[in-house]
This record gives structure tokens, sequence and C-alpha cells, in this order.
């Protein structure tokens, strides 16, 4: 949980904390908050300054993605190894497009072709990618807290690509970053930003309340009250015991005046356990229609971390429309992606243990 | 002796081979003698002679100065009302002979195996295969066994309960699983009541914790983990007990014993039965009197220094997703460890068991989600306690209460054992060190799983000499300590 501390053998120095990317002109500026974290697993670690940090690595990752040849050579030589347990066409793409923006070798491999389906274990996998030279290791699970076994026995980095319902840090990361950029004067501060739907089940939710709490934002989560359970005695103790968020199963309430709308993908399983009587109840109580969104304020942004189910939790017409910020999200993604394997290579430079010296 | 001399023990040298040997001559001298069964504690010498306690001598006046319970305690054999040695059936994770030896490191002469093992201890064949086990590890401690409630822990069909009981089980439980049906509890209760034999239940409602991974509350949530109720134990509790006034109007010696509770809702329940008259009793085990599910997120403070939000106050010093940690009844919140802890002081909870469940890293080393439930603490039961006891949450008598006279009560004439240190009788003792602290690690413990919290981090209470029925059960090595 708090790998900041041993995993860090020295501060590195500035220029350490930041090498150059070489043929970027628009490098991220040398950093007065070194990059401390050798793996990113979760975001309840990451400090508001360390968010900024991210942010505006981002920012020159953006620029190198606007270029005619979206390429610079900063992880040339490395093995980013991706290893998915979870279907994921999205994610797993946009890991892959970042890796490779940044010249890094890529390995990919998903659940149903490895050894996985042999009965080998996650240690034992996560020792063979070694072997095989994997330095940085994306990994996707179904099981809350499977990165961090993985972090105890990889010798490299490990970046979640999302756990269980415990954690997604790129996903928050890159709607923070949108948020960012999309509102007006660029921060989140004090924004009311509604987090709609399937709460109890996503680790989207779980990684957003921590980032967005932690970067001042009025954070509100709103579905049905199955879909909240144990969100309430979270949200009156508050993230860190201080950051109050708000649990309400009015979406009215949770729409009023609304900065941000994020509504959350639900899945036909919660039907089995009882914890929703059909789809088409949940559309009509919690659904993000035109009608409703009226509620938010004119210019209020619309997100969803996808894949959606249209006519579910969100009206077609609304996915597409002027106020919807899906598509930048995928653009932000491979950006923060980006930014946050170009950090992790910082560290391990620092650390000297990745490349050897 | 001399007043403030310091205690000694004193025993012709012995190594670890010398287990199972009668202790010819041993003089426990100006030791803090705790003995629950003559409700009594104090200045003490006690002489030991031909495996046979010779004399227990209280010290006054100032013979007795200098001699405290901060130092050497020498006390009556514990008794473990809950462990599981897996054998037959998963020998990696513990046999007869490793259970037995990680018991009496523990100070424990005497210990219950539960019947989860494969195949299941339902039919008197495979009670007489898991007795020769014991005759054959040499070991002196005193192995009572459990026969299952249904065959093959089905949930569907009574075992023989009859012929178990004759052959000497001293209850019957499907522990790790509940009785779930009703009529097959009632049942139970009546039929073993004919031999007087309690009904241990795993109290859990299995429809409220399919798939559940750590208990319902704040550090569930934060980590994504699937909610375990505190009401599945509490609603169980409450079944149970409604049963059992129902059995006790046509089988007044029927017997209902609930292992392992975790909950202050459950432990009230009990409270109330007994008050009532109830023929009830309850353990409660170290983990969930001295752990909260903090640990899970990575903090690594005592139940009474959690504050049930370890992100809030910067408790969390290790990586979260432990499976030492995942264990059933899971750990709970801070309210529901400290009423566990009130449980125990007041006497609700009758006795300590351990639940002791050893398990290979095979089936610890994986995902939380996929990790067996399970803590291996025969060997640490004495330290937390006592953790508890320098906390000032609980007397040093009722803590040796809890792990002696409290379960031989439970276990009636059933263990030859169980009454205390009595002159003419073998010696059934355990002697250890309350100012010396011992450092649990993968080769201190002797249990074959090391799948224990405690790892890593000391515990008061080093354990110097286990006598089981006038022989050695465990002899600590010399330099074993901790403490430079």
């Amino acid at each position: 949980m708090n790998p900041a501390a041993p995993d860090v053998a020295r501060e590195p120095t500035a220029t350490e904390a930041a090498p150059a990317i070489p043929a970027v002109d628009a490098a991220p500026e040398p950093q007065s908050i070194p990059w401390r974290h050798r793996h990113v697993l979760d975001v309840d670690v990451l400090t508001a300054d360390d968010l900024d940090l991210v942010m505006r690595t981002t920012d020159a990752m953006r620029e190198v993605l606007e270029r005619p040849i979206a390429k610079v050579p900063a992880l040339r030589g490395r093995n980013v190894t991706i290893l998915f347990y979870e279907a994921s066409t999205r994610t797993r793409v946009s890991f892959e497009v970042a890796a490779k923006n940044l010249s890094a070798d890529v390995v990919n491999i998903a659940a149903s072709t490895s050894s996985v389906t042999k009965g080998e274990s996650l240690v034992d996998t996560i020792r063979t990618v070694e072997a095989l030279g994997a330095q940085m290791l994306v990994m996707r699970h179904s099981v809350s807290g499977a990165p961090y076994l993985a972090a105890e026995v990889f010798g490299g980095s490990v970046l979640n690509g999302g756990d269980g319902w415990h954690a997604h840090p790129t996903q928050a990361l890159l709607d923070l970053y949108t948020m960012r950029q999309e509102l007006p004067g660029g921060s989140v501060e004090g924004r009311k930003v509604v987090i709609l739907g399937d709460v109890l089940h996503s680790r989207v939710a779980r990684s957003n309340i921590w980032s967005l709490t932690a970067a001042g934002a009025d954070v509100w989560l709103c579905g049905p009250s199955t879909l909240l359970r144990g969100f309430e005695a979270w949200a009156a103790r508050g993230a860190a015991a201080s950051r109050r968020f708000h649990v309400t199963s009015s979406i009215d309430d949770a729409l009023r005046d609304a900065d941000v709308v994020m509504a959350l993908r639900i899945q036909r399983e919660r039907m089995a356990s009882g914890l929703l009587p059909s789809l088409r109840e949940y559309a009509a109580r919690f659904g993000l229609t035109r009608q409703r969104l009226a509620a938010a304020k004119p210019d209020a942004l619309v997100m969803h971390p996808g894949p959606m189910n249209e006519g579910v939790e969100i009206a077609p017409d609304v996915a597409v429309s002027a106020q919807s910020r899906i598509t930048d999200q995928v653009t932000n993604g491979v950006a923060v992606r980006m930014a946050l394997l170009y950090l992790l290579a910082g560290v391990a430079e620092g650390r000297g243990t990745v490349d050897g010296r | 002796m001399a007043a403030d001399a310091p205690a000694t023990v004193s025993a012709p040298p012995a190594t670890g081979s010398d287990v199972g040997r009668t202790v010819a001559e041993l003089d426990l001298s100006r030791v803090w003698l705790v003995d629950p069964f003559a409700g009594r504690e104090g200045a003490a010498d006690l002489v030991v002679r031909g495996g046979r306690v010779q004399a227990v001598t209280w010290l006054d006046g100032p013979d007795a100065d200098g001699v405290d319970p901060d130092g050497v305690i020498v006390a009556p054999g514990f008794i473990d009302l809950h462990v599981h040695l897996r054998e037959p059936g998963n020998e990696d994770a513990e046999t007869v002979a490793s259970g037995l030896a990680a018991a009496a490191h523990g100070g424990f002469t005497t210990v219950c195996a539960m019947p989860n093992t494969d195949p299941a201890l339902d039919d008197p064949g495979v009670l007489a295969r898991v007795r020769a086990a014991a005759a054959t590890s040499g070991s002196p401690v005193e192995l009572l066994l459990y026969g299952a409630v249904t065959m093959g822990r089905d949930g569907d069909r009574l075992a023989a309960l009859g012929e178990l009981a004759d052959a000497g089980v001293v209850g019957f439980s499907d522990d790790g699983a509940p009785v779930g049906s009703a009529t097959i509890l009632r049942n139970a209760l009546m039929y073993a009541g004919m031999a007087g034999l309690p009904i241990v239940d795993h109290a859990e409602d299995s429809t409220a914790t399919e798939g559940a991974e750590a208990n319902d509350g704040l550090v569930a949530t934060v980590l994504g983990l699937r909610g375990w109720p505190a009401a599945a134990e509490i609603s169980a509790v409450a079944r149970d007990l409604a049963i059992l006034v129902d059995v006790v109007r046509d089988v007044p010696a029927a017997r209902l014993h609930l292992t392992h509770l975790s909950t202050a809702g459950a432990l009230d329940l009990v409270r109330r039965a007994k008050a009532a008259g109830l023929p009830v009793t309850c353990d409660v085990t170290p983990h969930h009197l001295g752990l909260t599910d903090e640990w899970l997120a990575g903090a690594r403070r005592w139940a009474w220094d959690a504050s049930g939000d370890p992100w809030g106050d910067g408790a969390i010093e290790s990586a979260p997703y432990s499976t030492t940690v995942r264990v059933n009844p899971p750990l709970r919140a801070p309210q529901d460890a400290a009423a566990v802890l009130t449980a125990l002081a007041d006497g609700t909870a009758d006795a300590l068991a351990t639940d002791h469940a050893p398990h290979t890293e095979v089936d610890k080393a994986v995902e939380f989600g996929l990790a067996a439930n399970g803590i291996s603490g025969v060997e640490t039961a004495l330290g937390v306690l006592l953790a508890a006891v320098d906390a000032g949450r609980l007397s040093l008598g009722r803590a040796i209460a809890a792990l002696t006279s409290g379960p031989a009560i439970i276990l009636g004439g059933r263990s030859r054992r169980a009454t205390g240190l009595v002159e003419g009788a073998p010696a059934d003792l355990v002697v250890f060190d309350r100012s010396d602290r011992w450092t649990p690690t993968a080769e201190t413990i002797r249990s074959r799983g090391k799948n224990s919290p405690w790892l890593g981090r000391p515990l008061a209470g080093r354990v110097l000499l286990t006598v089981a029925d006038g022989r050695v059960a465990y002899e600590a090595p010399e330099g074993d300590s901790a403490q430079a």
C-alpha cells in the first residue's frame, strides 16, 4: 500500500527524475516533486503533488500524440509486458499503443492463451514473464488485490490495469486529466462530479473517489441502494478520514447543477443475485437521458469509462452529444499511460536496477 | 530460599529428542503459579517426581517477596477445543505428529481435532486411524476428536453419532461449514444429547456469505472485497438457540457449543441465552480478539489500538491483501473485536480456542480471493492473550482460565487430564516466561502451516517447558529467546 518508502534507495535528483525525452522539445519540465513510486497499484497512495506531476507529464505526452509521427524513444530497449487475466480490448490496446509510442518492446499475454488455463499460479507466471525479460508489467486481473501479489515477486515495476472491484488507477487519472482539460479554469476543485451506476462492483468508482477527492472535487455517488452497499459509511468518514463525499439514490439530487456526470457500465449478471430486478427498471430510473441531464449545468461534461450499454446506463443521443467527452477519454488514456510508463521508467533508472547499472 | 532470589526451573538437562520422556525430577521454585482449577494464583514452589506432582507449596509472607506475575509463570497445561490437524488427507499442511508438536510448543497438553479431514471423521474407522497416528508420534499431548455431524459433512445424512460416541469422540461438528439444515441440527442435538455430547456449530448463514472475502465494512468497501456480514453469524446463532430451546424440552441433556464467535451481536445472544439457563457454551479465537479487518488493508496494530479506518490515521505499514489474515469467520471491525475480548473477560465466552488451521504455501501464496481460509494459531495463542493482558484488557487469571478450566468444564470428564495441579496426579503443566519474547518465524514454529500473521512479530510469553501426562511434550532449546 505504501510503495514509496522502501522502494527508493535515495531521493532521485531532478534530472534523474525527469530524464529528457530525446527529440521531444516539450519534454516534462524538471520536476520539483520527484516521482517516488516504484509501482502504480492504487490511487490511494498518490498525493495531490503526485497527481499534479502525472497531469503535467500527460500534457507533454499529449503534445507527442499530436505530432505527425507520434513516437519518441524514451523507453527504447525496455520490455513492457501486458498481462491480462480478464477480457478487455480498449484498456489493453491503450496500454499497447502507449508503450509503443515510447518505443518499448511490447509483449502481450492474454489469460486465455497463456498457461494460466493449465493451473499455473500467478506467482509462477510472474516469475516466468520476468525470466522472459519483462521489466515493466501491466496487469489486469479479476481478483481484487492481485497486482499486490505480483508486485511482491516481480523485480520491476507493476502498473495496475484494473483489479477486481478494487482499483483502476489509469482510468481514474485519465478521467481527472479529461476533466481538468475540459472544465473552465482547468481544475476540478469545488466541481460537482457525479459517478452514476454500479458503484459497488466498480474499480473505476473506487479509484475516482481517491483521485477526485484528493483534487478537491465535490464527489457524488448515485445508483440503486443495492449497488451502493457500504459506501455511505465510507462517505461519512471520508477518503483518508477527511475528504468527504456524497452518496445518494436520488438521481435528481445527484444531477442538480452537476459539472461532470460519469455513467458506469451495468452488467447483466447483476440481476442474478437480486441486486436489480431488471435492466429495463434500471434504465428507467437511473439511465442518463437527455431530460435528466438537463438538471445538470448546461455545459456539464458527460463521461463513461466504457464499454457502454447504450440505452441502459446511457442514452445513445447523450453518448454522442456535444457534451460527451467519451472519445477524449480514450485519447487521453493513451497519454496518461505513456506518462505513467515514463515516470515509472524514471524511478527504475534512479534505482539502477532495471538497466543493470 | 532467600527472598528476592530469581525463579528457578531445575531439571536434568534434556534435548529435543527427549520428547515423551517421563519427567523424573522437576523443581519449580519461586514461580508465579496460576491454577484456575483451584481458583488461586500466587507465588509457589512445585515439585514433580516420577512424572507426578509431588508437592504444590503456596508461598506467603517474606517467602513470596520478589515473586510476581511478570516473570516465570506455571499453569496447568492448556486445552484447545478447536484445531485442524489435516490428517488424513492433507498431510502437506499438517500431520497429527506435527500438529501435536506445535500444540506442545504453544503450551497445550490437550487438543480437540475437528473432523473435516479427507475422508471426514464420520465413522470409527477413521477415528482409529487418527489415534494410531497420535500414538506413533510419541507425543504425550492428549488428542481428543470430534465426529462429523453428517456423513462426509454433506449436511444431509446424520453420521453414526452413537457409534462415534461409543468410540470416544468428545462432540460432533461439521466445522468449516455450518449445520445448514435446521432439521438436521435439531435431530443431531437430540441424538447427541442421549450421550450428553455437544453439537459444536460453526454458525454461519451460508446464503449471506456466498463468495464473501472480508468483513462487511469500510475495509471491504475500500479494498473492493466481497462483504461478509456479521448478520450471517448473528442470525445463525439466533436460529441455533431457538432450536435448542425446543430441543431441551425433550432432551434436557442436549448441549450446544458455538465455536469461533466473532461478532458483538452473536455474543450478546449467547449472553442472554446463558442468563436464561440454556445449555449453551461458546469459544472465541485469539485472532478475533487481537486483530481486526484493518490487517487486510496493511495495518499491523492490536485490535484495542485500532480505529477501523487505517487510511485515515496513517496506520498502513504493509502491503494490503495478505492472505495470512484471510480466515472464516473473517477478522471483524474493532467494535466486534472489543466485544469478543469483553465476552472472554466476563465469561460469556467459556474458552479460548485457536481454530488452528494450517495451510500449505500452495493454498496461501495466491490471490486473496482464491486463498484458503485459516490461520495457523496454536503456537501464538498465549502471546496474543498476554498482549491483551499487558494492554490492561484482560486479567492474567482470566486469560489462563480461558485456556484451562474453561475448556475443561466443556469437556467434562472426557479429558483424562483436565484437573489442574493435583498432588499425586500426573503432571500436566506449562512453564513460560512472561518477561521473555520470542519471534514466530517459518523456522521457529513447529506447525507445517506457516500461515501466521505473527511471523516476524515478537510475542510475549516464551514457553520454556510443556509437560503432558508426566512426560516432556516440549522443552525450549537453549538460546531460543528473541531478547538479547
